[in-house]
């Protein structure tokens, strides 16, 4: 008998409820934190803008930038989520993981419930201020997605989630041997948000880079889900950057199988 | 229902020399020790039998009962938990045991108990109305329905402890695993959760492994017991038979008549005989002899002291069971 799929919604409703029961963390959480990135990009790209003297850069003009940097924010963190997945370790690390190995359910699928569950201040955060970004004005460009658009950009978003977590669990793994792998998701942090178009717009980098970067498993997670969301991507185009994803979430979820199989012989549940 | 040939589990430890320069060398060179947990144990528990498992910490009792509820996997040896390989983790496998560790909770922090419980409902698909009715049954049995609502972390160790029990057993287990249910708990709180135990016990009849190093928890429920040392099973038996073949010794007091004359110990005990006195004071004498030499010890007493009362004792089984351990020929 498989675990039922109420059980998964019960856990990751249960998450979503732990996430609201701390109220001002929640809106530090939802409006603080987005204004103190937004700011920053801000000030950097009206001194970049400003300094160089240059129109458009990279084909983007100081409001696209703004606009694309905003969507970047909003839509990057409900494909990172709480990096839940960072848990994995921790339960590895301090014996946590030894209660679900008793019960008869998947400790990913487990633990993926409640990573989706603790989504909930992003997806808060993400329709409050995609609700207000046209009312923004010419400052930060033009923002009328049509209902494709919003479709498209939502499967890459579900897609690009789970790749992001597929990407850290056999990473999160190592630590059945490394006890401590926090460099190793800084790293991953730093990687996916230089190459998947997190820290600056991948049409920045030149064509030969670009070329490449569209058969990794980086661009799916924040380039796809903010192109199809601002129009630029054919339909043609979004299903290849999707069967890219989905490729690359098979093959890490395979890596993952291993190294867990091989990992659990050497775990110790903590203490003898 | 748990059957257990040769098993045996090797650690790999780590060491690391101390200070900075110990901490340099590390990134290096690490030095690792095998450690040997559990050397090939052999033994049985049958269906309504509660198994004491009794050694001192680190021999090895807890990586037994990991092994056995199916969280790490043995260096070798073989065993069988309802006819699996707990390590396999096959679901009905799963669906058959509990284990409750006294010394880390298993729930969820944050949540209620309620909420916790409803979880596991849907984590073992126990149907409604059985969920409904163990439920009632378990917090009636412990006294704890008012606490339901309570989050975990604000529950006292003893309520903690009782919501612990009820969550490994609202799936109704054939297979429970306690480890040190009643560590840390006050006399009442743990005799609550013995009376528990033995009224649960003789309801559902499941197989148990109890470890604890309180002695009243392994005398009042355990009618066998394991002792362990440095992962070796060096008894498997009746409590009782510990006695028969390990206590060797047994415990003469004597009370002295009020205004009794102060007994001259070295010349009374110390002609041929193997004694050790335990206590002395002016009214009351206590001396451990070798059982074979209690009777002409007896005499003698009787004779030379003016005695009021004498008993002869048996040592008590932590006593017996404490020589067995930090004794490498196995006589208290």
């Amino acid at each position: 008998m498989r675990a039922s799929p109420a059980l998964y919604l019960h856990v990751a409703s249960l998450e979503a409820r732990k996430a609201m029961s701390y109220r001002a963390d929640f809106w530090i959480n939802v409006v603080v934190s987005f204004f103190a990135q937004l700011g920053a990009v801000w000030y950097l790209w009206t001194a970049i803008f400003r300094t160089t003297g240059q129109a458009t850069i990279g084909g983007y003009n100081l409001p696209g930038m703004l606009q694309y940097y905003i969507l970047v924010i909003l839509m990057g963190k409900l494909v990172r989520g709480q990096e839940f997945s960072a848990g994995v370790s921790q339960d590895i690390y301090d014996g946590g993981l030894s209660r679900y190995l008793l019960y008869p359910v998947s400790y990913w699928s487990f633990n993926y419930a409640q990573h989706l569950g603790a989504l909930l201040p992003a997806a808060v955060q993400l329709v409050l201020f995609m609700a207000l970004l046209p009312l923004m004005g010419g400052g930060v460009g033009d923002f009328h997605p049509g209902p494709v658009q919003f479709l498209m950009a939502l499967a890459a978003l579900g897609v690009g989630n789970l790749l992001y977590y597929l990407i850290q669990l056999p990473l999160q793994s190592v630590a059945f041997w490394a006890d401590n792998v926090w460099s190793l998701s800084v790293l991953l942090r730093f990687i996916s948000g230089l190459l998947g178009g997190s820290m600056l717009p991948l049409d920045l980098f030149p064509p030969g880079a670009r070329a490449v970067l569209q058969w990794l498993p980086f661009r799916a997670l924040f380039d796809l889900p903010v192109a199809a969301i601002l129009g630029r991507l054919t339909v043609a185009e979004w299903a290849l950057g999707l069967a890219v994803a989905l490729g690359w979430c098979a093959l890490f979820w395979l890596l993952a199988k291993g190294v867990w199989r091989k990992g659990e012989r050497s775990y110790t549940g903590v203490g003898i | 229902m748990i059957e257990v040939r040769g098993l045996s589990k090797d650690f790999h430890v780590h060491k690391k020399q101390a200070g900075l320069w110990g901490s340099l060398r590390s990134l290096v060179k690490r030095e690792t020790v095998v450690k040997h947990a559990v050397k090939s144990a052999d033994f049985h528990v049958g269906e309504g039998e509660i198994l004491g498992l009794v050694g001192a910490n680190g021999a090895g009792k807890t990586t037994l009962v990991k092994m056995l509820a199916g969280i790490i996997h043995p260096s070798g040896g073989d065993a069988r938990v309802r006819g699996h390989r707990p390590w396999e983790r096959p679901r009905d496998f799963q669906r058959q045991i509990a284990l409750i560790m006294g010394q880390k909770a298993q729930l969820w922090w944050d949540l209620p108990a309620a909420d916790c419980f409803l979880l596991l409902k849907e984590i073992y698909q126990i149907p409604e109305r059985q969920y409904r009715e163990t439920l009632d049954l378990l917090t009636g049995m412990l006294g704890i329905q008012s606490e339901l609502n309570i989050q975990i972390r604000r529950l006292s160790l003893g309520e903690r402890m009782k919501m612990e029990l009820i969550a490994a057993l609202l799936h109704s287990p054939r297979v429970v695993f306690l480890d040190e249910p009643t560590i840390g708990l006050d006399l009442t709180a743990q005799r609550a959760i013995r009376e528990f135990i033995l009224e649960y016990r003789q309801r559902e009849r499941p197989a148990m492994l109890l470890t604890s190093h309180y002695m009243e928890d392994i005398e009042r429920l355990c009618e066998r017991i394991l002792i362990i040392r440095e992962g070796e099973i060096v008894f498997d038996g009746p409590l009782a038979e510990v006695m028969r073949t390990h206590a060797r010794h047994k415990v003469v007091s004597v009370q002295l008549k009020p205004g009794a004359p102060r007994p001259d110990l070295a010349r009374l005990l110390g002609r041929g005989l193997d004694l050790t006195v335990l206590e002395e004071t002016p009214e009351r004498l206590r001396v451990q002899a070798p059982r074979d030499e209690i009777p002409q010890l007896a005499g003698r007493l009787v004779t030379e002291l003016e005695v009021h009362d004498l008993a002869v004792e048996e040592l008590d089984i932590g006593t017996v069971i404490e020589g067995l351990l930090h004794s490498r020929q196995g006589a208290a």
